[in-house]
């Protein structure tokens, strides 16, 4: 009788079955059917069995291993030890598989063969190693060119989407970005002296595949200032039905130009009259639903760069918030000096400030935008703010009467007026 | 002992792109996708590249990965990358393998889909597979819905895409609220606290200053040395079991799902958005969560009969109201729905006459 | 002159000692401690020498719910 009637009604079904796959797994790793037969024990019970370990880690960092205790280890030895290894994933997730197989070879060696490709926050994770072969795995893992990522109170692991290397809406090199300020901030991805997690995410338009907005304390989303390119004739070939919206993504097959497109511009800044499409482009918010539609014959423009968004988090603690607008638009070159540069100062400021536990975005909802963004040397701009406060309780400080004096506005479009 | 190498970072990309993107890379023009689960990327030089998306699980073994090596040697030359959804992504230069790869896909029964108007893969947590801290499972879960809802993978036949995610506690850390259908697994008592347990394996005050809501007080009898839980201000996140082993915050009976909807990342028409709370409670019912399938195929089907086209999940409810969500879904509007959870809670009260009966 | 490196080192893995068991230092409490105490130390003074005491053994990062450095010890967790 099998030991695991409840895991093996996932067996079933046209879904492919972790369960199927782990099982072939355990008929060459024994801690692999202890955690099927733990697995069990949770379905049958319907709580966890695991522990959660806080000290476990390889020599020198403070991030990158998780530590995991089975409470019943009695019952189930293989996984008595069940540690996570995080391990940093290459921009955009791209493998050669004599790359992936030399990370399925270190990992047969040193631990349980189970994986996820990939957690979360975008690492490669290993599943399940015992606490005395962590050092040996992580030796193999550099050795071959292999990092952990990040954990605990640290700068996390960041992602990109594929960005230039396969998509035409791009607005800088994600790829590029996310590998150096990767590689820049190695210090504090690895040795945690953050109050918190801080997470960045490079998305290069904004239809945000790697969900910047909502899982990155830092996202990073390109935007062009510029003009819309527009292909006229491609536009006639969607409204003649020769080209399919969405490049055939969608459940129609022919596009009604005035209603599915202009009609559903959220700014109603386009027309068409049956031949020719015009965008006034100065009134365009960039939401990329006209270049979604028609990606043959709309694109985006060509003086790009990314908007720069901060603080958003899952709920824990003071409730869910998604990123907001500090900086409308920064050139994203390398070496990336300029938002280097940010980068440090929002860090500094949060570092200097937070309390255990709390994210970038709660602090400045504690400590208030104007403190965070003299902090961090940006100017206030209406792009920051989707509406101005309601309530008169607003302040003045030495600095405003200061700048009253010398004739200065409060708001400039250029520099900051603070001295 | 040789020298340790440390802070090395990832791998530099470039040695993983094929060699059709690294010549076209920052040059691509425009985007097809001739078929469910395949696109077409055309270079301004002319170039074409085909990408076959195949859907997996995220808790995957070795031997599962030597196999997508496996076809990656035999049709795309080695190269292969994975998604921010867990899909495969196999990159060809040649049309003619499309074919014989989908085929060899479907033997192996790995699904190809989740591009434009589908349901993709479900973006999940670890669960009973590995968290200390969960209500549900994550992979169990996401394979019932997967497996119920497959017909829309490999399909477009939605309104819009529809983005699924699963969370198996409410600390969220797959970042699901911003989901069109988010599962939220949910606590519903506070941590039992085992008071011989406790004073043996845990530090009392940093248990004490592990909780966010300063709900943990020292034991009044000081002679037990352990805490005690003011049970209205616990919101059932977990941290304290994190912190000291001898506070489990789970129960067999009362744990269950949530459901959450109508969240989208994406600036396309309307701005990004939460997921909002349809269900608070579904019971926790493995192995295959019979009701919490059941309720997401309602909502979808739901959605899909009422959504103009190129509506998102979250863009139908706002043009018909909650008030007609609800109806529609027949869904029933509960406390639990109304929020009084800190400074979001008011901006989400009705100011105006604008509602329907 | 002021603290010499290895006098800041002993110095924080006294701080770490003495708080052992009654309260979790994050790496900044200890920063922000130094930094009072010597006013010519900054932070990433203090951040190396920390990295000195973990790369030797002598103090471990630690993540309950946010990270801390802390004297090695058996994790309640190991415990059966």
């Amino acid at each position: 009788m099998s030991k695991t009637p409840l895991l093996d009604q996932l067996e079933s079904g046209p879904w492919p079955s972790f369960v199927t796959d782990l099982k072939r797994i355990a008929a060459k790793k024994p801690q692999v059917l202890d955690l099927l037969g733990q697995l069990e024990r949770s379905y049958q019970e319907k709580i966890t069995h695991w522990k959660h370990g806080g000290i476990v880690g390889v020599l020198g960092y403070g991030s990158g291993i998780i530590g995991r205790y089975s409470d019943l280890p009695d019952e189930f030895p293989g996984v008595e030890h069940f540690h996570t290894m995080r391990i940093n994933q290459p921009s955009g997730w791209f493998y050669t598989t004599a790359a992936l197989r030399q990370l399925c070879d270190i990992w047969d060696k040193h631990g349980s063969s189970v994986m996820n490709l990939h957690g979360a926050t975008g690492d490669v994770i290993f599943l399940g190693c015992r606490t005395e072969n962590l050092e040996p795995c992580f030796a193999e893992l550099t050795a071959a060119g292999w990092d952990l990522g990040g954990s605990g109170s640290t700068f996390r692991s960041p992602s990109c989407c594929v960005g230039p290397a396969r998509c035409e809406w791009s607005c800088y090199d994600t790829m590029e970005a996310c590998y150096e300020i990767t590689q820049e901030m190695q210090f504090d991805l690895h040795r945690p002296s953050y109050p918190y997690k801080y997470k960045i995410k490079f998305s290069g338009c904004p239809n945000d595949c790697v969900a910047a907005v909502a899982r990155a304390d830092l996202s990073v989303i390109g935007v062009w200032k510029d003009d819309i390119r527009v292909d006229q004739s491609a536009v006639q070939a969607y409204a003649g039905g020769e080209l399919k919206p969405k490049g055939g993504g969608a459940h129609v097959d022919k596009l009604d130009v005035q209603a599915d497109v202009v009609g559903l511009c959220p700014t109603y800044c386009m027309s068409y009259d049956g031949k020719t499409l015009k965008i006034d482009d100065r009134n365009c918010n960039h939401c990329m639903h006209c270049i979604n539609m028609m990606p043959q014959a709309l694109r985006p423009g060509t003086e790009t760069g990314a908007a720069i968004l901060l603080g958003s988090h899952a709920p824990i603690l003071e409730g869910a918030q998604l990123s907001w607008v500090i900086q409308p638009f920064m050139v994203m070159e390398s070496p990336y000096d300029e938002f280097k540069e940010l980068n440090s100062r929002i860090t500094e400021w949060w570092a200097e400030h937070g309390k255990n536990r709390e994210r970038v975005g709660e602090l400045i909802l504690r400590l208030g935008m104007r403190e965070f963004l003299e902090a961090a040397e940006l100017p206030p701009a209406p792009q920051q703010v989707r509406i101005p406060r309601a309530n008169p309780f607003f302040f003045w400080n030495q600095s405003d009467f200061d700048a009253e004096a010398k004739g200065r506005k409060y708001y400039q479009t250029e520099g900051f007026d603070v001295e | 002992m040789s020298e340790r190498k440390t802070d090395i970072g990832p791998p530099h990309y470039e040695q993983f792109l094929p060699p059709i993107i690294k010549e076209n890379y920052g040059k691509w023009k425009y985007h097809e996708i001739p078929e469910p689960g395949v696109l077409k990327h055309v270079s301004e030089s002319g170039a074409e590249l085909y990408s076959v998306r195949a859907g997996a699980s995220r808790l995957i073994s070795t031997d599962f990965v030597r196999e997508v090596c496996d076809l990656a040697d035999k049709f795309c030359d080695g190269y292969f990358r994975f998604t921010s959804r867990n899909n495969i992504e196999f990159l060809l230069t040649d049309k003619a393998r499309i074919e014989p790869l989908k085929k060899d896909l479907k033997e192996l029964g790995w699904p190809v889909g989740g591009t434009g108007h589908s349901v993709t893969s479900i973006i999940h947590t670890q669960g009973w597979v590995h968290c200390h801290t969960p209500a549900i499972d994550a992979s169990g879960p996401v394979k019932a819905v997967m497996d119920d809802l497959f017909e829309y993978f490999g399909s477009h036949q939605l309104p819009a895409q529809v983005r699924i995610a699963l969370a198996c506690c409410i600390n969220m850390c797959g970042a699901v609220h911003c989901s069109d259908i988010a599962m939220c697994g949910v606590h519903r008592t506070v941590p039992k606290i085992d008071h011989q347990k406790l004073r043996h394996l845990c530090e009392i005050p940093t248990t004490i200053a592990s909780c966010p809501t300063g709900a943990i007080r020292p034991h009044p009898d000081k002679s037990i040395k352990s805490v005690v839980v003011n049970e209205p201000r616990c919101m059932y996140c977990g941290n304290c079991y994190t912190m000291c082993p001898a506070l489990p915050c789970f129960d067999s009976e009362k744990g269950g799902v949530a459901l959450l909807v109508g969240g989208k990342v994406s600036n396309a028409k309307s701005p990004p958005a939460f997921s909002r709370l349809a269900v608070p409670y579904i019971p926790n019912n493995p192995p295959r969560w019979p009701e919490t399938v059941e309720t997401i195929r309602k909502i979808l089907i739901k959605y899909a009969e009422g959504a103009n086209k190129w509506e998102r999940l979250g863009e139908w409810i706002e043009r018909i109201g909650w008030e007609k969500f609800f109806e529609v879904c027949d869904l029933p509007f509960t406390f639990q729905h109304i929020d009084d959870y800190k400074f979001q809670a008011y901006e989400t009260y009705r100011t105006s006459m604008h509602f329907k009966f | 002159m002021g603290i010499s490196k290895e006098e800041l080192v002993e110095e924080i893995f006294q701080m770490v000692e003495k708080a052992h068991g009654k309260r979790k230092l994050k790496a900044s409490d200890i920063w922000k401690d130094m930094i009072k105490k010597h006013p010519e130390v900054d932070k990433k003074i203090v951040q190396d020498a920390i990295k000195t005491l973990v790369d030797a053994g002598r103090c471990v990062y630690t993540y309950f719910g946010g990270s801390f450095v802390e004297i090695p010890h058996e994790e309640a967790a190991a415990k059966h």
